[in-house]
């Protein structure tokens, strides 16, 4: 009992902390009616730049916190002016991409200036404990929740009482309607993003403090959970932002002390699945997530998801270029002759790589491009495949036609069971759902020892054996490279089918207008299940070579990197347009092989390179379909 | 016995405080074309989402053609062989003209005689493999498709290839009944169709549901129609909406020109037939 009412005040503080991150969705979310995934790099921000200032310039706690908060405050103003006004009237999709990108820039730099790793946070608040009766709390916690519950009041007062304060509720409560009485929206906007980047830094510095450690891959699990608070307390409202908060944070310190510590985030990402699917507009939420394409499609106040249509779109924009089905296996052909020129390895090596992401970005395509949920979780069903090839190569002695198999149906499943909490959802809430989906399939690879062997992963995967063609054997990097390729471009065919097909055209109407698509008596569901079905098995059969070409399974290949890294391959494609995204997804996969030194800087130069194609061509390099 | 008719029983839905459908009642029998006519705010958008299933009611029931539907979701209604329009039109804007009318054959591609839905993998295979027995359904899908679209003349035919956003107001009206009427309904619900035509295309637009009351002598029509010397043309029976309820149902010349009905329309009664047009919105 005592334990138990020491984990519930312990909660009380980290939740403090998620309320903070929350009410920064919040705020922008209210205001410029998007959600702002870059919300977790700002916070790891915070949390370094207070580092650096306490660590590099000696500056005692409270002025580094000071600076910190003041300079990612500028930060949120900028990336408000550089990533998002420019967007304004463009797609639905592309301010979301647009922080996607802005994030990862932040997130591959910050591991440049400040190394990948952990590093111990350089001040701290006395370890002094006091006890209840015999349940205790730390100083830490009680200053945690202190200066966030101070946060809390001093943000509720000034929306609710001062001039700005109300500007802004206006601004959020309807727009056009704010900017007609003479409030400056695009203002109103600023000042949202500066002070959610405020929040974020001083949330971020709580949270170094808590934890006594800061790490640049820290911003998208604290940002998903902050989302997860605001989504649990009804996304644009700031008292359910706080509620939500405190009781993620509560939930999550005893299913950690009652389930295990590693578990500790899979819970919060599960529990916000749970509440997209229960209810998706939250515990105290009213119905802003419609005016958003979110929950309850049949409000019919839902607007289109449409990738292309736009105030500002062009005609043009919806010219096309791809191949036909068979124009797959005509490259693929002309592909099976290159090992009979060149014989360098390396080069082998880098163009297999290259089939494989061609594939995988051909499957985030699918359910990103044609349907309209974007996913930043195709490495979870690109995971799950490489380890049933992982799992079933080795100690089943299966041949390579079982285990891809294997791998193709069982990700197929994975994909479709991941689907059903997202089918009522569209736009940035369905993309966030996915990246909490592709979180819990990296915790699990990683906590799953008895079946994935943890963060050892699983070595001396053996070379493949197709059985059906007489036991035949691919153990160079040649015989491997023929057998990735055809597997490769015969999948590439059959997604190709089934985009051009009659299910492909329904996709593609389920994402231009879901309403419409169920008034023409479409089993929208249905469909949508399909195509994740459909997506899951490609990047199942794509995990599946990966496994056999690495030989080597481990869960660092399968991180949310990954998954973003895929989505801005298909993008940048054109989504919805297959041919495109093999071609980026080949040409963005080769291309650090051949250029030293550039595997560090990869990410922020495919993150430029989305953030400069989002404004000059939205619709990518072959056009979406 | 409610025979093949869409059966509307003291339906109710409440948003907020506001009752925006009061115990309304309501028949549509195949053959007959109704009319429902009313105040902003009457609640005639509210019955249209409440009979396809878009919004629920909070009481009341609905029957089509003896099945019961106010719990069903919208696409279950629609296979039913409802088809309706939104007011303000919903056409698939990415997609052409000619695919967006494929995308309102596809339920009956998929559908059996029976009623039930073709499995996905049945379908997967049809559509991937293009066996024979799919062929055949495809092809009688796509000539109803293209019968849909040559019924507005060179309006939409011609323009078959391209994008829906590109398509004007009026054109996006005629694509969206198009689609409706390409998956052969039994009922088609029409939203204040003629909003934003000018006088000519509102007379084709007539002559258009005229012309489907001769071809479909099957089809129960439900307009939503402001501009009632439209009404007047095309309406077997007008019900008369206000505040949710049912004024008055009766012949267009006896519910349009009833004192109650103009003074709800207008405010205040007035003399004459000068009651023409309440909206040329």
């Amino acid at each position: 009992m005592e334990l138990f009412l020491s984990q519930i005040l312990n909660g009380l503080a980290i939740g403090q902390v998620y309320a903070l991150i929350a009410l920064g969705f919040s705020l922008v979310f209210g205001v410029a009616n998007i959600i702002n995934f870059a919300q977790g790099a700002l916070f790891m921000l915070g949390a370094f730049i207070a580092y650096s200032a306490i660590a590099w310039f000696g500056l005692p706690l409270v002025p580094a916190a000071a600076v910190s908060v003041v300079i990612v405050a500028i930060l949120g103003l900028l990336l408000e002016r550089i990533a998002l006004r420019p967007l304004i009237g463009a797609p639905y999709v592309a301010p979301f991409l647009s922080t996607l990108a802005i994030s990862t820039i932040i997130d591959q730099s910050a591991e440049i200036v400040w190394s990948p790793e952990s590093q111990p946070f350089p001040a701290s608040i006395s370890s002094t404990t006091f006890f209840i009766g015999n349940a205790y709390i730390t100083v830490t916690d009680l200053v945690i929740f202190g200066f966030g519950a101070a946060a809390t009041v001093a943000l509720t007062l000034f929306v609710s009482f001062t001039w700005t304060g109300r500007a802004l509720r206006a601004t959020a409560q309807d727009a056009s309607a704010a900017a007609q009485l003479g409030i400056r929206t695009d203002v109103m906007r600023q000042i949202a993003f500066g002070l959610a980047g405020a929040l974020g830094a001083l949330s971020g510095i709580l949270v170094a403090l808590y934890f006594q450690s800061v790490f640049p891959q820290m911003g998208i699990p604290f940002g998903l959970k902050g989302f997860a608070a605001a989504l649990l307390g009804g996304l644009a409202s700031i008292p359910g932002a706080v509620v939500g908060g405190l009781l993620l944070g509560i939930g999550e310190t005893l299913a950690s002390a009652y389930v295990g510590d590693s578990y500790r985030d899979a819970i919060a990402f599960t529990l916000l699945l749970l509440m997209l699917l229960v209810r998706p507009n939250g515990l105290l939420g009213g119905g802003r997530l419609d005016a958003l394409g979110g929950a309850a499609a049949a409000a019919g106040a839902m607007p289109t998801t449409s990738l292309l249509a736009s105030s500002s779109s062009q005609q043009s924009a919806l010219r096309a270029y791809y191949l036909p089905p068979w124009g797959f296996l005509a490259v693929g052909a002309a592909f099976t002759l290159v090992p009979l020129v060149v014989s360098s390895t390396y080069v082998l090596q880098a163009l297999i790589y290259g089939f494989i992401f061609a594939l995988l970005s051909a499957s985030t395509s699918l359910v990103s491009g044609s349907v309209g949920i974007l996913s930043i979780g195709q490495a979870a069903f690109f995971g799950v495949g490489a380890y049933a090839v992982g799992v079933f190569a080795r100690p089943y002695g299966l041949p390579a036609d079982a285990t891809l198999v294997i791998a193709i149906g069982l990700t197929a499943l994975v994909a479709v069971g991941a689907a059903i909490p997202l089918l009522k959802l569209t736009g940035h809430t369905a993309a966030l759902g996915t990246l909490a989906i592709g979180q819990i399939g990296f915790l699990v690879f990683l906590n799953w020892v008895s079946v994935t062997r943890g963060p050892m992963g699983i070595l001396n995967i053996p070379h493949p054996v197709l059985e059906l063609l007489g036991g035949l054997r691919f153990a160079t990097t040649e015989q491997k490279y023929w057998l990735v390729l055809g597997f490769v471009a015969v999948a590439l065919v059959i997604a190709e089918r089934y985009v051009s097909s009659p299910i492909g055209r329904v996709w593609r109407a389920i994402r231009e207008d879901r309403l419409a698509a169920l008034a023409a008596g479409l089993p929208v569901r249905r469909y949508i299940l399909l195509a994740f079905a459909v997506s899951g098995a490609l990047a199942g059969l794509a995990g599946g070579l990966f496994a056999y070409v690495q030989q080597v399974v481990s869960p660092e290949s399968f991180t949310v990197e990954t998954s973003i890294l895929v989505l801005t391959m298909a993008v940048l494609g054109g989504l919805g347009n297959l041919t495109g995204a093999a071609l980026a997804g080949f040409a963005l996969a080769i291309l650090p092989e051949f250029l030293r030194g550039f595997a560090e800087w990869r990410m922020i130069v495919y993150g430029l390179l989305l953030l400069v194609a989002l404004r000059v061509r939205p619709q990518g390099l072959l056009g979406a379909r | 016995m409610t025979g093949e008719a869409i059966v509307v029983d003291n339906v109710s839905r409440v948003f907020g405080g506001l009752k925006a459908v009061d115990g309304a009642s309501l028949k549509l029998a195949r053959g007959e074309t109704v009319a429902i006519v009313g105040p902003n705010g009457a609640g005639k958008s509210t019955l249209i989402q409440l009979i396809s299933g878009v919004e629920r009611a909070d009481s009341g029931t609905i029957h089509v053609d003896e099945v019961r539907t106010d719990h069903l979701p919208p696409d279950r209604i629609a296979r039913l062989g409802v088809g309706r329009s939104f007011q303000t039109s919903r056409v698939f804007p990415a997609l052409t003209v000619w695919d967006s009318v494929l995308v309102g054959v596809q339920a009956g591609l998929i559908e059996t005689r029976s009623g039930r839905l073709i499995d996905p993998v049945t379908e997967s295979a049809g559509a991937l493999l293009g066996l024979p027995f799919w062929q055949r359904r495809v092809a009688a899908q796509e000539a109803a498709a293209e019968a849909a679209l040559k019924l507005f003349g060179d309006r939409l035919w011609p323009r078959r290839d391209q994008p829906a956003l590109g398509l004007s107001y009026a054109n996006r009206r005629r694509l969206e009944i198009a689609r409706l009427l390409a998956a052969e309904p039994r009922y088609l619900l029409l939203d204040e169709p003629s909003a934003g035509m000018n006088p000519t295309e509102t007379e084709e637009l007539t002559h258009l549901i005229l012309d489907l009351r001769r071809t479909h002598p099957d089809m129960g029509i439900l307009v939503i129609e402001h501009k009632l010397s439209m009404v007047r043309r095309i309406a077997d029976r007008v019900v008369v909406l206000n505040q949710g309820r049912v004024l008055i149902e009766d012949r267009p010349d006896h519910a349009l020109d009833h004192p109650e009905v103009v003074e709800a329309y207008l405010g205040r009664a007035r003399s004459g037939a000068n009651f023409q047009d309440a909206h040329h919105g």
